[in-house]
């Protein structure tokens, strides 16, 4: 950018009340998150600030509970407003929309009709009753979701409901749920699909995601999954503050005693932290005041995905008992709790924690985390 | 002639809802509310661990998802037949006051302002006036000709994103309301995002995060509590406290003089029902903070609310399981017919309190507290009563603008309790005698969570059988107040609230969709 245009930019922060500091502050998080170096931070700010023509969006609830969208009202870095004043024109968004009814649907026909606009879908795919446990304007959310997708430029699935059912598509998943990629693949749209999972999605992965693909035009690095490699490529337990508990084998065993006001590792209480692939450590929520396991919760892996599948193997069946260190097992009708490593299927996931375990211990990471723990507490 | 007037989607809500009315002589005749949505919450939960529902459950609804969360671990508590220690009654209301904080701030501002509030008045606003207007109100002042410029080059940019086919310029929004007022509200809707963030944060740091949150586990809490924590929560919770007092109330009371005709319509069915909600050191519902209890008839008497009079019907809903079933009994099994407003046409089950449709949410707990004798609610309505005009005419309440004005007056009560709440939990910390956890075994029966969420009562019913969930059903907010007709063809009470409602402009059916919203559905 010219110096001409670096002036303007901070003096249009300036008349928002935005300080040069803290601005580039954020755009360098967002570098950082989707990978890119430093040198990208001009182009994001002036992406995020240009004023001129913005993006038109369509963002869909599917068979959703609005945690997405409540998850994404809590941004504050951007807050919401800017996200939807000046970064996105999010022309339908049925939670927070200004118009409603017939005139609701006519600007996402009008967007769609005008192209070259992206689909933030957010709520499970509802398959079920030939796609009528979701109705919106006598049509089936499912019909919806197809003309959306069809001609965008790209779909991003919030949440894990979009990403493959979420717990709608929990056994035995009644309403017929499953997710966008899963879907779309079915009736043969071919429109590239990313996934962000977490229930609810954390607003900071949506905010780094659009601006990332606002500034460079293209999709950042996925996985297999669809998930984007920067934030999606570590599990929690890789960056957890309590890592340095578990290296040293202090484990909370129940609530309500002096290691768990100690805040040991909660390892023996099911956390999921080995087995689940976020960032949720390093970018934390709400405005960055917490996460779960800091609040004093066992990680219940509410991240783990299967876009493939659709949800078949989603992130409930996959966890639940949370407070279990293995899954029940699905037996007919009923279920089984493994007591044994390596009886049943659950044991491929403990030999893989137990070989990552190794692994981390051979590179002395576990003594890094642990060292950061400390700080981290201050 | 009679006319149909479909709005769907009704837009800012949580979910999914049709709107249908017949329109006769300007006025509306006849309604019908349509839940889309059916997602299978209570099938998921079958078969699961007791304490799996309380993280499953919440799931239900973004918005709510802390009294759901709440209604579910002390439907296994009840089964397990156990009390929580008072340190982790604290924590529970103080994370739930943190909710409704967050949900009553977003809803007035993000949710229902533009139904009342025209984002290009306030272009025509003079700035100068705009500041003095904001001190005669009592309201806060904010950078209002940044606020108007900002404005401006959006809506120049001609890109309207979430404001595209908004109904500028209804002529039933309040014509004598000045423009510096909308320019007022307008930079307010800005600002209250913020505010809401603040409320959530306290729900990041005691519960992990917002929505959905991780740590009022079966028999207590797991959030621990320290001097630290505790700081970084009332710091937040001040600053929610002022937004509430010394901007949303008064935005509501400076808001609500050109809009006084809403209280002539949007009453609706006349019965309140409240499972109670804020556990005070006893834990009986009719001790808590809102009580319980139930309203009748429109009779200023509250009785005991009790879950055995809860009975749901599926005549006009989309189910083929057995109709007028106890929640303890309920049955879920789908059955999409097509959307027939003569038969069949909603997701949700007519849900009714002695075979009565029974309205919730904050009008039915202020009703309820009013006539209850809690002094700081008496004192809030009375003091609202009179500065509108009103004095000693709670009646008026019962009307489209008394169920805003409940809901925002609840806000200012729920601020000073939960301010109280941080306090006890202060002291209690200092003194180092804080309990958060009961231990306990799973054990089999049958158990009932009641609570409140922002939006209304939340029963969740439990039934354990070899450690595990043999039955669970779900009775939501939003599952009362739109509830279908029931088995005698009586409607429910957001479209028996329709009734009477006047509608200028059919394509635009502006006080439908206020009245329809004002349930926080």
């Amino acid at each position: 950018m010219a110096q001409e245009d670096h002036d303007a930019l901070y003096s249009l922060l300036a008349a928002r009340g935005v300080s040069r500091r803290d601005f580039l502050k954020f755009c360098g998080s967002i570098a950082a998150m989707i990978g890119l170096s430093e040198a990208y931070v001009p182009q994001i700010a002036a992406a995020v600030v240009s004023g001129n023509k913005l993006k038109p969006a369509l963002w869909l609830n599917g068979g959703s509970c609005s945690g997405c969208t409540e998850s994404v009202a809590q941004s504050d870095y951007p807050d919401v407003a800017t996200i939807v004043l000046d970064i996105l024109s999010i022309n339908y968004f049925e939670t927070i929309m200004m118009a409603q009814g017939a005139d609701a649907e006519k600007a996402a026909a009008d967007t769609i009709r005008a192209g070259n606009y992206i689909v933030i879908y957010e709520g499970t795919v509802m398959t079920g009753q030939d796609g009528n446990t979701l109705r919106i304007a006598d049509r089936t959310g499912v019909e919806i979701l197809e003309e959306a997708a069809k001609s965008a430029e790209a779909v991003i699935a919030v949440g894990s409901c979009a990403v493959d059912g979420g717990w709608v598509a929990g056994r035995p998943n009644s309403a017929g749920g499953t997710g966008v990629m899963k879907h779309l693949s079915d009736v043969g749209i071919g429109t590239p699909v990313i996934n962000l999972p977490t229930c609810p999605v954390n607003p900071e992965w949506v905010v780094a995601l659009v601006v990332d693909y606002l500034v460079l035009e293209r999709l950042p690095e996925l996985d297999d999954f669809a998930r984007p490699v920067g934030i999606f490529g570590e599990t929690i337990h890789d960056n957890c503050p309590r890592r340095g508990h578990f290296e040293n084998g202090e484990f909370v065993s129940e609530f309500g005693t002096e290691e768990e006001a100690m805040n040991y590792c909660l390892y023996k209480m099911g956390c999921k932290g080995p087995q689940t692939f976020t960032n949720c450590p390093v970018v934390r929520w709400n405005s960055r005041s917490s996460w779960c396991v800091e609040s004093g919760s066992p990680c219940i892996g509410c991240g783990t995905v299967d876009p493939i599948s659709g949800g078949d193997s989603n992130w409930v069946d996959m966890n639940t008992p949370f407070l279990n260190r293995h899954r029940d097992l699905p037996f007919g009708d009923s279920t089984v709790q493994p007591t044994t490593v390596g009886v049943i299927a659950g044991g491929a996931v403990a030999a893989g924690l137990a070989i990552h375990g190794l692994a981390v211990k051979a590179t002395g990471q576990g003594k890094g985390t642990s060292e950061k723990k400390k700080g981290g507490d201050e | 002639m009679a006319q149909r007037v479909v709005v769907d989607p009704l837009t800012r809500i949580e979910g999914h809802l049709r709107v249908e009315v017949e329109v006769d002589g300007g006025v509306v005749s006849d309604a019908w509310i349509s839940g889309s949505l059916h997602r299978g919450m209570e099938a998921v939960l079958k078969n699961r661990r007791p304490q799996d529902a309380f993280y499953i459950s919440q799931r239900i609804c973004g918005v709510c998802p802390i009294s759901h969360g709440h209604a579910s671990t002390m439907s296994a508590e009840s089964v397990y037949g156990l009390t929580i220690p008072n340190g982790a009654r604290l924590v529970r209301n103080i994370i739930e006051g943190a909710q409704f904080l967050h949900s009553h701030i977003l809803w007035f501002y993000t949710l229902a302002a533009l139904d009342y509030v025209d984002p290009t008045k306030a272009l025509e606003a003079n700035i100068a006036d705009t500041y003095a207007l904001a001190q005669a109100a009592g309201t806060s002042v904010s950078d209002f000709g940044a606020v108007q410029k900002r404005l401006a080059t959006f809506i120049e940019g001609g890109q309207l994103s979430i404001f595209s086919n908004g109904w500028f310029g209804h002529p039933e929004y309040a014509q004598d309301m000045p423009a510096e007022l909308h320019l007022i509200a307008v930079a307010h809707y800005l600002e209250a995002l913020e505010a809401q963030s603040w409320a959530t944060q306290i729900i990041g740091i005691m519960g992990g995060k917002f929505p959905h949150f991780m740590t009022s586990i079966n028999g207590g809490t797991s959030f621990v509590p320290t001097s630290q924590t505790l700081d970084d929560i009332l710091f937040r919770l001040l600053k929610v406290v002022d937004f509430v007092k010394n901007t949303m109330i008064p935005d509501t009371l400076a808001i609500a003089p050109y809009y006084l005709a809403a209280t002539t319509f949007g009453g609706g069915v006349g019965n309140y029902l409240s499972w109670g909600v804020f556990d005070s050191e006893s834990f009986e519902r009719s001790e808590r903070f809102l009580p319980a209890g139930v309203i009748k008839n429109l009779e200023f008497k509250v009785a005991d609310s009790v879950p055995e009079s809860v009975n749901e019907y599926v005549e006009h809903s989309w189910y083929s399981s057995p109709s007028g079933l106890n929640p303890s009994k309920g049955e879920t099994k789908l059955d999409f017919t097509e959307y027939d407003t003569d038969s069949k046409y909603s997701w949700g089950k007519a849900v009714r309190y002695d075979d009565m449709p029974t309205e919730v949410g904050p009008l039915s707990r202020m009703l309820i507290a009013y006539v209850s004798g809690v002094k700081p609610v008496q004192e809030l309505i009375d003091g609202t009563l009179e500065a509108l005009g009103v004095p000693g005419q709670p009646e008026v309440l019962i009307s489209l603008l008394g169920r805003l004005a409940a809901r925002n007056l609840e806000c200012a009560y729920v601020a000073d309790i939960t301010a109280g709440w941080v306090s006890e939990l202060v002291e209690a910390v200092k003194g180092g005698n804080v309990s958060l956890f009961t231990p306990h075994e799973v054990t089999d029966g049958d158990g009932v969570g009641l609570w409140e969420a922002p939006r209304g009562s939340v029963g969740h019913w439990m039934s354990v059988a070899g450690g595990k969930i043999d039955r669970y059903q779900v009775v939501a907010p939003t599952t009362w107040n739109i509830a279908p007709r029931d088995a005698d063809g009586v409607r429910g009470p957001m479209e028996e609230a329709l009734i009477g409602v006047p509608v200028i402009d059919p394509e635009k059916p502006l006080n439908v969709v206020r009245v329809a919203r004002s349930f926080d559905p």
